[in-house]
């Protein structure tokens, strides 16, 4: 997995490329959790993201859920049809963000 | 149910036991899929759960410390369109009375590799393992 952040105004974009799975989890929970503890609104882009498993997932909710936490949001950006497959399999596409 | 005859075959392959390895366990069920002509939806699903499958070998028969040697073994056979994955593996024996999943609707982290193989595939049992093996999981699909 690799990763890109930009930043515009007050939001990050965190561009994630590749596979996430339980291998990957913890260095995306380091690029993405700081992100979101700085306070700003954060926009998970997961265009480049062809298969993520239930390790992926619960790094979603966790960021959702730490988003919450710091009262700013997190939101998921151009999924890609495999990964919303995923999403919608663990029923998440109504606590997500989604767009 | 597919109305493509899928062609009889039976493939395995081992894998180490650590999480490295479940990028390589992906790469071999979509290259035995493609063999099989599986269409592109149902091969993402059977990838997602064989790969969750694996990941709890990982976690929870090795809870993440397996020896550097230590192998498991996953086997995809096709016989009269009845797709069969087993797996093989060494690790703590496991209760199948206690692999559950979360309740769904209790959004948290975790909890979801189970859920995720039983919505995709037909059956889960766990046999016995036969010496060496310990566990022995088998996942079946009517396709």
């Amino acid at each position: 997995m690799s990763y890109k952040v930009t930043e515009e105004g007050n939001i990050s974009t965190v561009h994630l490329d590749g596979e996430i799975d339980m291998d990957v989890t913890e260095k995306a929970k380091e690029v993405i959790f700081p992100v979101i503890d700085s306070g700003k609104e954060v926009h998970l882009n997961l265009s480049q993201v062809q298969y993520m498993d239930s390790s992926g997932i619960s790094v979603l909710i966790e960021s959702h859920q730490r988003a919450l936490e710091k009262s700013t949001k997190v939101i998921i950006k151009d999924v890609s049809k495999s990964v919303l497959k995923v999403i919608m399999m663990a029923k998440l596409e109504q606590i997500l963000n989604l767009e | 149910m597919s109305e493509i005859a899928h062609q009889d075959h039976i493939e395995k392959k081992a894998f180490l036991v650590n999480s490295s390895s479940l990028k390589d366990v992906r790469v071999f069920c979509r290259e035995v899929f493609e063999k099989l002509h599986i269409q592109e939806d149902l091969k993402d699903e059977l990838v997602l759960a064989i790969a969750e499958a694996a990941q709890n070998i990982v976690k929870h028969a090795f809870k993440n410390s397996a020896s550097p040697t230590e192998l498991m073994v996953v086997q995809i056979s096709c016989e009269n369109n009845k797709l069969q994955i087993a797996f093989y593996d060494r690790g703590t024996p496991v209760d199948p009375k206690k692999v559950k999943h979360r309740e769904i609707d209790n959004v948290k982290p975790g909890g979801l590799g189970t859920f995720f193989i039983q919505e995709i595939m037909d059956a889960v049992e766990f046999k016995d393992g036969k010496k060496p093996w310990i566990n022995h999981l088998v996942l079946t699909k009517q396709l």
